[in-house]
């Protein structure tokens, strides 16, 4: 059951700041209450020789969640909010995770956020933060606290200034995915009708 | 005389072997009384299977306490179960917290993912059957380009489709308790609980624990309250309702304990004026006290607190000996020797001891071993009571050593104008009256054989419990489905034909679920079949997985090497490799094993409303080798059987003791039963006036009534001349005692006890006050 746990919060980690500058990144990110943005995925399994790409939008908005929407190869949407996950393939419902049942979604849910916002205060426990800060950018690397985590996830590296501008995820096994984010627009108009909807 | 002397002799060497065998008890064994509610209640000794997944379910629990520490934030739970959790670190020889070990957190999927091609849930397994291979191919590229699409264990080529990962996720619905920040974690929506779980490393029924590890948990709860002064503390253990019930079971010991003493003092006092009497009473109670407690313990290796508590009642029997002696030696002219006095008496006090004591050994007749116990408690303490009387009493007091007091004179004097039964119309009239009065009461009573009769825990502790297993979603350990079979696979295909007919009062929401070991180990059967599914359905030549490389760009060895690294984990998963895991430590309790050449194994029920019990038990209702086990509603029935039995043995015991009777008072032997008789049914009839249920403990009583009520019967009829006032003291003075006891008694907390109490009380007082109208002086009595 742990390891579940922790692996769901490891796929979902991404992002986290180091013990010395969290204070100063901190202060560089602009932690808007709306942001959406184009994300750019590339994930190399062990065992493959090409890496398969993907891209999409997500969005963060603050005190309801995250919402991922993957647009090629093809349309997947998923949406972490305080209640639930739930993964939609065209309108249909792929998976549901209720918080009801499955209470960690709340957990998910608000390090997911906490990641993608760039608020790393909470993830503290969880990871050993390393990393430096200039004048407009930072970089950090997380490595897990437990050997549990370590096992799953072998380590996390982002960087950005005022907000995330790539993250790559070394799993154990050898698969690697990197993701690079961009046009990043804040306030509500940033969201479109469509996404909007979804929450 | 010399015969007497040699008598006494002897009985002061048993008395010194006792003194000896209780001292060597309490001081260097010491001994202390079972509190477990269980030991009354009668062995299952038709079925040992269905006893041991009694037992089973039950010592699960027994040496466990679990606390849940609650706050509104988690920040202040955790706090707070950290400093709940220090107190009791440094005594780690008597309880022990439950690690919660990385170790094993990362070790406990391993054996499943050894053989995670032949664990599907039931909704995969439907989903394989009737889904596309399209509908596979898009499930894996989603959990493929997500980056957080669900739960994902191992690598995506580990488990590229997500069976394994949902198999793992409807294992840990199982319980709701998560891990979280190095704490288990669970929530109601409202507070954030941390679970704390400790072994006790002392017995939990043992006085030790119950006087070591209380303190310490008040300890710990004041600390937990100064980390976090919001938090709240929800705490159950079978030790926690251990010490609830023998604080108040001792509290009552020594309540009624010292009342009687308290009352037959007085009572002696405003008699006798002198303090001697009231030693030698004191001596035989003692003394019989004593004597019960050794033989008892010899017979049965232990002693239950119930049955002290009923024993310090004994009191007020014990005693009606020695006063019989005491007022007669009062009434008779000091020229006549206390030997010769007990001669005379002898015949009366052998036939009030006989009697008595079948009343008692009615008890012994039911298959209660508590009962039982207390059966032999109490007759044999009468016996050495008597014997105390019998040996030693004509030796210590002498011939004018008692004058009366103004209260004996003036108590005496009452006799002379009371009403005396005669053959008249006014006699009909009352027999007439008191007939109907009593067919209305008796008709009114109704019936209560719930076992909640034999314990009375208090309200905290219960609404504690009913918090945390809510909390938990903790199966209910009294109301189960018992799986048998004649090989572990056999159990396993059983548990999964009921499991069949669960899953439909699970989705209507009856149940939330339930607990059993193949949800963990399917049966070999079902594996073979789930392996075979998802070789012919996903891993097949140009099915789901092939498509899947074509999408993604990989080529054939790909193909080829994810397919080998699924084969390679579709070996079945056995029993004795699962029950090897730290993993399986929480449902090992579930699985009985071999038993007597047969296997069994227990299907728990989690989340089930009382109202839907009688569904769950329909569901498993035709099925080979399932039977449904309600411990409760089995208690509760054979408290009614035995109610209805033991009405019978009170008929009976007054067949026996007219019988017993007739010899002597021939005629008149109706006398000397008609005042326990007409007491009992008017007491039944007042009961039903005072809407009480009729319980076993109220006939248990009716049984003591008839010894008691014809102990009096008896002194009265062994003295049929109202102008002597001897027999109406001794009753007087012993009713009164008896009262003050069983009044007493009626005050116990423990509703059984209280129905006893109270028809003693009634009935004792009835008896009392009827014995003298039916005096007949027209007979001729006898020598």
């Amino acid at each position: 059951m742990k390891r579940l746990i922790l692996t769901l919060i490891l796929t979902v980690s991404t992002l986290t700041q180091a013990a010395v500058p969290v204070a100063k990144i901190q202060s560089m990110l602009a932690k808007p209450p709306v942001m959406c943005g184009r994300f750019d995925q590339s994930k190399q399994l062990a065992g493959m020789k090409k890496p398969l790409a993907s891209s999409g939008r997500f969005c963060v908005v603050a005190g309801k969640g995250v919402l991922w929407r993957t647009l090629r190869p093809f349309p997947s949407t998923l949406r972490l909010t305080r209640d639930e996950i739930v993964n939609y393939q065209g309108d249909r419902v792929a998976m549901r995770l209720d918080a009801k049942t499955e209470p960690t979604v709340r957990m998910i849910n608000s390090v997911l956020f906490s990641l993608l916002g760039g608020d790393l205060a909470q993830l503290d426990t969880l990871f050993d933060i390393d990393g430096s800060v200039d004048a407009t950018s930072w970089n950090v690397t997380l490595k897990a606290r437990s050997p549990a985590l370590a096992k799953a996830i072998g380590g996390i590296k982002l960087d950005g200034g005022a907000y995330v501008k790539n993250i790559v995820i070394s799993e154990a096994g050898g698969d690697r995915t990197s993701i690079v984010f961009s046009g990043i627009e804040s306030g509500e108009a940033a969201m479109s009708a469509e996404e909007a909807a979804l929450f | 005389m010399k015969t007497s002397r040699y008598l006494a002799l002897m009985w002061a060497l048993v008395v010194c072997l006792l003194l000896g065998h209780n001292a060597y008890l309490w001081l260097v064994q010491r001994i202390v009384p079972d509190t477990d509610i269980m030991a009354l209640l009668p062995v299952q000794e038709r079925d040992p299977i269905l006893q041991q997944s009694f037992t089973h379910m039950v010592d699960a629990a027994q040496q466990r306490v679990i606390v849940l520490v609650g706050a509104k934030e988690w920040g202040d739970a955790q706090r707070a179960a950290d400093a709940y959790s220090a107190v009791l670190a440094a005594h780690k020889d008597i309880i022990d917290a439950t690690p919660i070990d990385e170790q094993t957190q990362t070790d406990w999927l391993s054996l499943f993912q050894q053989h995670r091609l032949t664990l599907l849930t039931a909704q995969q397994d439907a989903q394989l059957r009737a889904q596309p291979g399209q509908f596979w191919v898009r499930s894996a590229l989603a959990k493929l380009y997500s980056p957080f699409g669900g739960p994902k264990l191992g690598t995506w080529q580990d488990d590229p489709f997500g069976l394994f990962g949902g198999w793992v996720q409807e294992r840990a619905l199982e319980t709701p308790v998560r891990p979280r920040d190095g704490h288990l974690f669970v929530t109601d929506g409202q507070r954030q609980y941390a679970l704390l779980s400790f072994v006790l490393k002392v017995p939990a029924l043992s006085m030790t624990a119950q006087e070591t590890v209380l303190p310490l948990l008040a300890q710990a709860g004041a600390a937990a309250h100064t980390a976090a002064p919001q938090s709240e503390l929800v705490q159950a253990g079978v030790i926690l309702h251990a010490a609830a019930a023998s604080s108040q079971a001792s509290g009552e010991v020594s309540t009624i304990g010292i009342g009687s003493l308290l009352g037959i003092v007085l009572l002696m006092w405003f008699s006798f004026h002198t303090l001697k009497p009231i030693f030698l009473i004191l001596l035989s109670i003692g003394i019989g006290c004593l004597g019960a407690l050794s033989v008892c313990w010899i017979l049965f290796g232990h002693v239950h607190l119930m049955t002290l508590v009923f024993g310090a009642s004994l009191i007020g029997v014990a005693q009606d000996y020695g006063i019989y002696f005491l007022y007669n030696r009062l009434a008779t002219d000091a020229a006549t020797d206390s030997s010769t006095l007990l001669k005379r008496l002898m015949p009366g006090l052998i036939l009030t001891l006989l009697t008595t004591v079948i009343g008692y050994m009615g008890l012994a007749l039911t298959p209660f071993p508590g009962l039982r116990q207390m059966a032999v408690f109490s007759g044999l303490g009468l016996v050495f009571a008597w014997l105390t009387v019998a040996c030693w009493f004509p030796l210590m007091i002498g011939g004018s050593a008692l004058k009366s007091g103004a209260l004996v004179r003036r108590y005496g004097a009452l006799l002379q104008r009371w009403p005396l039964l005669r053959v008249n119309k006014m006699t009909l009239l009352v027999t007439a009256l008191f007939a109907i009065a009593a067919c209305a009461g008796i008709a009114r009573l109704g019936a209560n054989d719930d076992i909640r009769l034999l314990q009375n825990p208090p309200k905290n502790l219960i609404a504690d419990q009913i918090k945390l297993s809510k909390l938990l979603d903790a199966p209910t350990p009294v109301q189960y489905f018992l799986v048998r079979g004649d090989s572990a696979e056999m159990v396993l295909q059983r548990e999964e034909d009921l499991k069949l007919r669960l899953d439909p009062l699970v989705a209507a929401h009856r149940l939330s679920g339930y607990q059993a070991m193949s949800n963990w180990v399917p049966s070999a059967r079902t594996q073979v079949s789930r392996r075979a599914l998802i070789d012919e359905k996903l891993l097949n030549e140009g099915g789901p997985l092939s498509e899947l490389a074509a999408q993604i760009g990989a080529d054939a060895q790909w193909i080829a090497a994810t397919r080998d690294g699924l084969r390679a984990a579709g070996t079945p998963l056995l029993m004795d490799d699962f029950l090897k895991t730290q993993a399986s430590e929480p449902w090992r309790h579930l699985w009985l094993g071999r038993i007597d050449g047969s296997y069994a194994s227990i299907v728990a029920l989690r989340g089930m409303e009382s109202a839907a019990v009688p569904e769950v038990m329909q569901a498993g209702a035709g099925l080979q080798g399932v039977q449904w086990v309600d411990k409760v509603d089995e208690i509760s029935s054979v408290l009614g059987r035995y109610r209805q039995y033991m009405g019978w043995v009170v008929l009976g015991a007054y067949v026996l003791v007219y019988a017993l009777l007739f010899p002597r008072y021939r005629r008149r032997t109706w006398r000397v039963l008609a005042p326990a008789a007409v007491a009992s049914i008017a007491t039944l009839a007042l009961l039903g006036f005072a809407a009480q249920k009729l319980q076993l403990f109220h006939v248990l009583a009716l049984m003591l009534l008839l010894g008691v009520g014809v102990d009096y019967g008896i002194f009265m009829q062994e003295h049929p001349d109202r102008r002597n006032h001897t027999p109406w003291l001794a009753i007087g003075m012993s009713a009164a005692n008896t009262i003050l006891s069983f009044g007493l008694l009626a005050l116990s907390r423990t509703p059984a006890l209280q129905a006893f109490g109270l028809t003693m009380l009634v009935g004792t007082a009835l008896a009392w006050l009827l014995v003298p109208c039916f005096v007949s002086s027209s007979e001729s009595t006898h020598d």
